[in-house]
């Protein structure tokens, strides 16, 4: 889930698309289209577990909007997919919890309802056992400490229901974390968020530091054991958002086993958007999305229509700049110069952000190895982005839970 | 749990007569042999309330309370369900979050002492532990309040190990009345119907003790697996409104349920409920008195131990009459002559409710195999009523749920 301008269940189909691309994949050459579908393509964050609720959307049938489903990730060759678990920076305590159990059992739901092409996965190897079984891996996000109800608890819980990783923080601080996006009020992680991160790698939940302030993502780097992630952030040398990395945290993050999986979303990898974009609604993304959520009265899948709805007719009144998918393209190779292919990933945000010209849904995802490929990259280091990556960092952070329970 | 504190209804009585006992010492070679190579299952205790307290250690012997590693070792216990509770009267996101709550606490209990105790989730797994030499620890909902009206909450539950649910605890629910509360859905609503049938699905099993007659006969028309009353019994003998009548025995057994008798005095024996509804002062007193020694109100724990050990103080006051143990026998014989030895079992309440002389914690289990050989039970019998009859149950719901679930 991106910051305001959209967000949940983003209906995002461009009346314009660049001339080139007609449909996905036209001009993937036939060795891209090879790699890409021999690969483990996994992306880390994806807010279609909304969509789950809604009456008119079925996962398993390919769907007029929106970015992902069975059909659409078959065809773009994506086989494993974290959904993400996500309410409101507003919602908080027992309802929040609910909220989230609600989900994440939607999310099991329907991988027992397509079992045919879903799995459950938890680990690294639930992962690659899926793709040798040629179905979808499906993993669960929590995006936010505030679900947690600030219960160190929770966590245990969340991880024994398949819950695969945490933000930090979303919009709003916790009470145990700032985040980004909200004025500094714990300068970082608090000592009861530093217990919540080791109780992190214990339970072997990736702590992911996308949303969260610097000051919390450096305190959570030196408190983890395991290797940290960013779900779904982008680069701030290139886009200066505060949801962004800058190249020191980039590096910071890779000296530790990290990793960054580059978000989608226009306001985040294209400075011209991002600025024309605030010029429009102004600054304060918090302010923003407090009265989205207040004029939705909390309904989650209202807050996506909002936002999107006001973003496409700016778009379409020529007021927001088109942003090419190619951007993503420049964000991954910066991080790569910045720290080598072993740290960088895709976390596209599909269905809660608003989506370049191209990358129009995850049909189109064969476009990025095809990119990749004529940049120069090797197979082996595409194999690494497209997946390969963040499955190490799984492994890792196995490795460390499995260190920390046996220490008991 | 067998009552509210808070709205008593108790009274007195004249020192009953020390029915035959069998001391601590005296269990012949044969039932303890007997006793301790069976299954001993307990389908309710109260001791979840306990482990909410962070000082509260299973591992180790309490002075007070019923159930400890220790002592469940000494009794011969193999397979517990601790309860998860909470009054009727929270309800909501609440609910679902102080359940979610107990269940970790159950959880991280008996991680803590792996050695000791495992979780188990099937019959295959109470058989394993055993023979690994480890007691059980299975969980139970105890009442449907807990779910807030939310099926997905209850596939978490299951998802967390949770293998019966109380339709209802002392009050209502939106979907089903209480055998304690006036009728207000005549029994099972619409949605009651369905959560009956997902339980069915999801293997957990439909417990019907608490909830009203009407309930009761609504869920066994309906339900595809057999039930259990985790802690009833029998109404012929003591009349209370939480036994089940002698039809109702009958109409569970024919369905393969079974009866766990409750060891609580005010279940058992009809000179102590009467003793109770005599006097409503006595009740309303012991209330006063646990409010002083349990000052922070929401110790329920606390609550409970004090209440048993208070009304305790009462009986040997003589205000309230004594019940002996060999109470349970009676009870556990009078179904037995109803139904066959093939639908009663053990449903304690130990630290939940009062206990009679001799049976003040799990140590006194034996006693009751004991008592069967001497009415000249056979051993096969005995080892239903100790545990078998309810592996049986637990087996067939797992079956159904397959079942229903391979139909899909």
């Amino acid at each position: 889930m991106r910051v305001l301008r959209l967000s949940a269940a983003a209906v995002c189909l461009f009346a314009l698309s660049l001339p080139t691309r007609s449909s996905p994949g036209d001009d993937v050459s036939e060795r891209a289209r090879k790699l890409h579908f021999s690969s483990i393509v996994l992306d880390t964050h994806d807010d279609t577990t909304q969509r789950l609720f809604s009456k008119d959307f079925d996962l398993g049938k390919r769907n007029p909007d929106g970015h992902v489903d069975i059909p659409r990730m078959r065809e773009g060759g994506m086989n494993a997919i974290f959904f993400s678990i996500w309410i409101d920076g507003r919602t908080l305590g027992p309802p929040a919890i609910q909220k989230a159990l609600d989900q994440i059992d939607a999310v099991q739901q329907n991988v027992r309802k397509y079992s045919k092409d879903l799995v459950a996965a938890r680990t690294a190897e639930d992962v690659r056992r899926a793709h040798a079984q040629g179905k979808i891996a499906v993993l669960m996000g929590v995006e936010g400490g505030h679900m947690i109800g600030n219960d160190i608890r929770m966590v245990r819980i969340f991880s024994r229901l398949g819950v695969g990783y945490m933000t930090l923080s979303h919009f709003y601080n916790d009470e145990w974390a700032d985040s980004s996006t909200d004025k500094p009020a714990h300068n970082g992680l608090t000592d009861y968020g530093k217990e919540i991160v080791r109780e992190m790698n214990k339970q072997n939940v990736l702590v992911d530091i996308s949303h969260v302030s610097d000051k919390t993502f450096y305190d959570a780097l030196e408190v983890s054991k395991a290797p940290l992630i960013a779900s779904h952030s982008s680069c701030r040398a290139i886009c200066n958002h505060p949801r962004d990395m800058t190249d020191d945290m980039i590096e910071a993050l890779a000296a530790k086993g990290g990793v960054i999986q580059i978000n989608y979303e226009k306001s985040f990898i294209d400075q011209a958007y991002k600025d024309a974009s605030e010029k429009l609604t102004g600054k304060d993304v918090v302010a923003q999305f407090d009265q989205i959520v207040k004029d939705c009265n909390g309904d989650q899948e209202c807050i996506g229509r909002k936002a999107t709805a006001r973003e496409k007719q700016e778009t379409a009144e020529g007021k927001l700049p088109r942003v090419s998918w190619e951007r993503i393209i420049d964000h991954i190779d910066h991080v790569v110069k910045l720290v080598g292919a072993d740290h960088v990933g895709l976390g596209s945000d599909f269905d809660g952000a608003g989506m370049p010209e191209g990358m129009d849904d995850c049909r189109h995802l064969p476009q990025i190895t095809d990119a990749l490929m004529r940049k120069g990259y090797s197979d082996a280091d595409i194999r690494k982005i497209l997946g390969g990556n963040i499955l190490r960092v799984m492994e890792q952070a196995e490795k460390v839970s499995r260190e920390l329970q046996a220490q008991n | 749990m067998h009552r509210n504190w808070r709205n008593p209804g108790v009274a007195l009585a004249a020192a009953g007569l020390l029915a035959m006992s069998i001391a601590a010492g005296s269990i012949s070679e044969k039932a303890k042999k007997l006793h301790f190579s069976s299954i001993v299952v307990d389908t309710h205790d109260d001791t979840t309330q306990r482990l909410l307290d962070p000082k509260f250690d299973l591992g180790v012997r309490h002075a007070d309370g019923s159930i400890d590693i220790p002592r469940m070792k000494e009794g011969g216990l193999d397979a517990i369900f601790f309860s998860i509770w909470m009054s009727g009267k929270v309800t909501g996101p609440e609910a679902v979050e102080r359940a979610t709550r107990q269940i970790n606490a159950v959880r991280d209990a008996v991680k803590k002492h792996p050695k000791e105790i495992m979780l188990a989730t099937t019959a295959a797994e109470v058989r394993a532990a055993k023979k690994q030499g480890k007691i059980a620890a299975l969980m139970g909902v105890e009442g449907g309040h807990m779910i807030n009206s939310d099926l997905g909450v209850l596939r978490s539950y299951a998802s967390l190990g949770v293998r019966y649910m109380t339709l209802t605890h002392s009050v209502n629910v939106e979907w089903a009345d209480s055998s304690t509360d006036k009728a207000a859905h005549n029994g099972l609503t619409d949605f009651g119907k369905d959560v009956v049938r997902e339980m069915n699905k999801l293997g957990v099993i439909v417990d019907i003790s608490h909830v009203s007659d009407k309930t009761f006969y609504d869920a066994l028309a309906l339900s595809k697996a057999p039930m259990i009353a985790s802690h009833s019994s029998c109404r012929a003998i003591c009349d209370a409104p939480r036994n089940m009548t002698d039809q109702m025995i009958k109409d569970l057994a024919e369905k393969g349920g079974v009866i766990q008798i409750n060891y609580h005095v005010g279940f058992l024996g009809q000179e102590f409920r009467d003793a109770e509804r005599k006097d409503p002062s006595i009740n309303e007193s012991i209330s006063r008195e646990i409010k002083k020694r349990c000052p922070d109100e929401n110790d329920e724990g606390c609550q409970l131990i004090e209440g048993d050990k208070i009304t305790r103080e009462y009986v040997a006051a003589g205000k309230l009459p004594r019940v002996d143990y060999t109470k349970i026998v009676e009870h556990i014989d009078h179904a037995v002559k109803l139904v066959g030895a093939d639908h009663v079992g053990l449903g304690s309440d130990f630290d939940g409710a009062n206990m009679p002389y001799g049976m003040e914690d799990a140590t006194m289990l034996p006693k009751i195999t004991e008592a069967l050989l001497q009415k000249g039970y056979s051993e096969s019998e005995v080892r239903k009523i100790l545990g078998e009859n309810t592996l049986r149950v637990l087996s067939e719901v797992g079956r159904v749920s397959k079942e229903l679930q391979g139909k899909k």
